[in-house]
């Protein structure tokens, strides 16, 4: 009697009590997350770009046109396979566009981080890491250069400045986070410009941060960028300075640095950045009966045969040489967020099994026998939830290149024609490509860009 | 029910934060001037037409022009030269050029000569003319009138920045250099300042 009363009658409150609470929560989290990882729906992407189909690449990158969350990385992608097919100045409106949608998520979404600690940390929109952002307008400046338009180049470099302190008063330890190569670059288009000094000050800073590249990845300081700052010095009237770095590097201004004579920079993006993938430890919490999971990112570089390579311009030959890894900024960076990222795993871990036990305890606690069991399957549905969403957050800019190489040469004016082998671990030609028609000018730099992608 | 209500509770707080939060964007007080529209902080056309304005008013002012005229019986010829933007923002600096040129060469004072990208475009046409245009309308090479003076100038941006807020102090300098004998006749600065808050949360 009473049973059937309350299922006509009181409908809801008993009713409601176990399963439409619980599930609803439960069908709520399966509706904000699809259960595949950012980085795992990229492998058709990539195969475009291997296989040098850059406007096929372009229209499956569209479909990620109107995930809003994941906007700035769209257009990230969107602005590298641009580049990537020599397109710089539609290159430069999505970097651009890119950079807006990023100063407008500069400040923090309470909504977003308050549905972060109930479901996962892919609920934040994507705002850039800080040497994504760094890089963003380093390939903008790249892009600047290769439009011959070196003063566009010259205020990419100021932001990269303001940029950087911005990181250092945000980061804990007010440390500032510094890039070499993108002071590295900053010193040569300052230098193309005719701004000695302020070349001077850049290259020098690089320097100072290759040092401590030399210790944290092993990476050796570039030769070009001793010969910089050797003839810079010289230069510059800088001779104590001049002395110590001939001492040094036991090296002194390159012979043909003449005046009369224009320079060629290739600078040859070597395969992708490092994808992040998920760890996950899943486990039975023994006293309630609860599944809980952590899941974690983690970074794994991608396969790449090339090592390095070769330029040749009529007799003379360079081979590049290694001014930034990608690979091993982005893991260190990784690492220094990682704290951070495994708080808050733990503690969206706590909010979930509370959330668990709360929906069990509701349900057992019911006098009503099919109440008492329709509770259970919701609480059993939002405890299939909150594990199933419980997902790394595996989202960073996948197309920026693994590593970032470059060579040089002085050349009289005049129009040459260049050839770039690209060369695997015996050293072996894996491609080769010819640019035609590349002009040097008197006194000036002639940036020639190439990305690189195989497998 | 005692759960509902504890929900619901903590539902409205949500919303009413949410509600309180959503009044926060970036702000900009703008410094020194009377109503002006801003929206990110970054150099805009107000900024272009205060910065001509005050510069082409104190340029016209100036002694040269008369000095120029009562010396060679005429208005003196200007050419605008390179406007290099030494600015953290990318400044479309042409577009400051031209409010400058329009505003001079309607002022009535000066007379304004094509820059050198605008005169191969002419010369072009003059050379085609010189082929296919009748005797009676051809124009003849060689009668270009040369510029007495160029204007030229610079862009730079000081930011001091501290927890998101920003002050932008924004410098432009003007120099109007005499071709004879590379004197500098006149040299104009303008400075503007901003204050450019960011709010650090969002709905």
């Amino acid at each position: 009697m009473k049973q059937a009363s309350s299922r006509q009658g009181g409908m809801p409150a008993n009713w409601l009590g176990g399963l439409y609470r619980a599930g609803l929560v439960a069908l709520l989290l399966f509706g904000m997350q699809g259960c595949a990882t950012y980085s795992s729906s990229f492998g058709v992407i990539e195969n475009n770009l291997i296989t040098k189909q850059y406007d096929v690449a372009l229209k499956n990158l569209d479909k990620q046109k109107d995930d809003k969350k994941e906007h700035v990385l769209y257009l990230l992608n969107k602005g590298m396979i641009e580049r990537m097919k020599r397109d710089y100045s539609a290159s430069n409106a999505s970097f651009e566009a890119a950079k807006k949608e990023m100063d407008s998520l500069y400040a923090a979404s309470v909504s977003e981080n308050a549905l972060s600690v109930m479901v996962n940390d892919s609920t934040v929109s994507y705002s850039g890491d800080s040497y994504e952002r760094i890089m963003l307008h380093l390939y903008m400046a790249l892009n600047y250069l290769e439009l011959n338009d070196p003063g566009s180049a010259r205020v990419e470099v100021l932001q990269i400045d303001e940029d950087m302190r911005e990181f250092a008063e945000k980061s804990a330890d007010k440390k500032k986070i510094e890039d070499a190569f993108a002071l590295y670059l900053g010193g040569m288009i300052f230098e193309e410009l005719g701004e000695n000094s302020d070349a001077m000050i850049s290259y020098r800073n690089a320097y100072n941060v290759y040092k401590k590249y030399q210790s944290d990845y092993g990476m050796a300081m570039p030769n070009e960028l001793k010969s910089d700052l050797l003839r810079m010095a010289k230069r510059n009237g800088l001779n104590d300075e001049y002395r110590r770095y001939k001492a040094e590097f036991g090296m002194d201004v390159p012979a043909g640095n003449g005046a009369d004579q224009g320079s060629l920079v290739f600078i040859f993006n070597n395969g992708l950045a490092p994808i992040k993938r998920e760890k996950a430890i899943n486990s039975m919490d023994p006293k309630s009966g609860t599944m809980v999971r952590i899941a974690l990112p983690y970074y794994e570089s991608r396969k790449n045969a090339a090592m390095a390579a070769r330029v040749t311009v009529n007799s003379l030959q360079r081979n590049t040489e290694l001014v930034e890894n990608i690979d091993a900024v982005a893991k260190k960076n990784l690492d220094i967020h990682m704290p951070a990222i495994i708080a808050r795993s733990v503690a969206r871990m706590v909010v979930k099994a509370a959330a668990n036990n709360r929906a069990k305890e509701l349900a057992r606690n019911n006098n009503n026998k099919d109440d008492q069991l329709l509770g259970m399957f919701g609480a059993l549905a939002l405890q299939v939830a909150t594990v199933v969403t419980e997902r790394a957050d595996t989202r960073s800019w996948l197309t920026l290149p693994g590593n970032i190489q470059m060579a040089s040469m002085m050349l009289a004016p005049g129009s040459y024609s260049m050839k770039v082998e690209v060369l695997g671990p015996g050293m072996q030609v894996l491609a080769a490509q010819d640019y035609p028609n590349i002009v040097v000018r008197k006194g000036h730099m002639t940036f020639v860009t190439q990305h690189y992608v195989t497998n | 029910m005692r759960f509902t209500s504890v929900m619901n509770f903590k539902v409205v707080a949500l919303v009413v934060l949410a509600l309180s939060m959503a009044g926060c964007g970036t702000s900009v007080k703008r410094m020194d001037t009377g109503e002006v529209k801003d929206l990110s902080g970054a150099w805009n056309d107000t900024d272009s037409q205060l910065v001509s304005k005050e510069m082409i008013d104190d340029v016209l002012s100036r002694d040269w022009i008369a000095e120029f005229k009562g010396e060679k019986k005429r208005k003196p010829a200007v050419i605008v030269g390179e406007m290099r933007n030494l600015s953290h923002e990318h400044i479309n600096t042409s577009t400051f050029v031209q409010e400058m040129q329009r505003n001079l060469i309607n002022s009535g004072k000066v007379k304004f000569v094509a820059s050198a990208t605008e005169r191969e475009e002419i010369r072009g046409e003059r050379a085609d003319q010189d082929i296919h245009a009748s005797e009676a309308t051809r124009k003849a090479a060689g009668k270009e009138k040369g510029a007495d003076f160029m204007l030229k100038g610079t862009i730079n941006t000081i930011i001091d920045a501290a927890s998101g807020d920003q002050v932008r102090f924004y410098q432009v300098n003007l120099t109007l250099i005499s071709l004879v004998d590379n004197e500098i006749v006149w040299n104009g600065e303008k400075k503007i300042k901003k204050f450019v808050e960011r709010s650090s949360l969002r709905f």
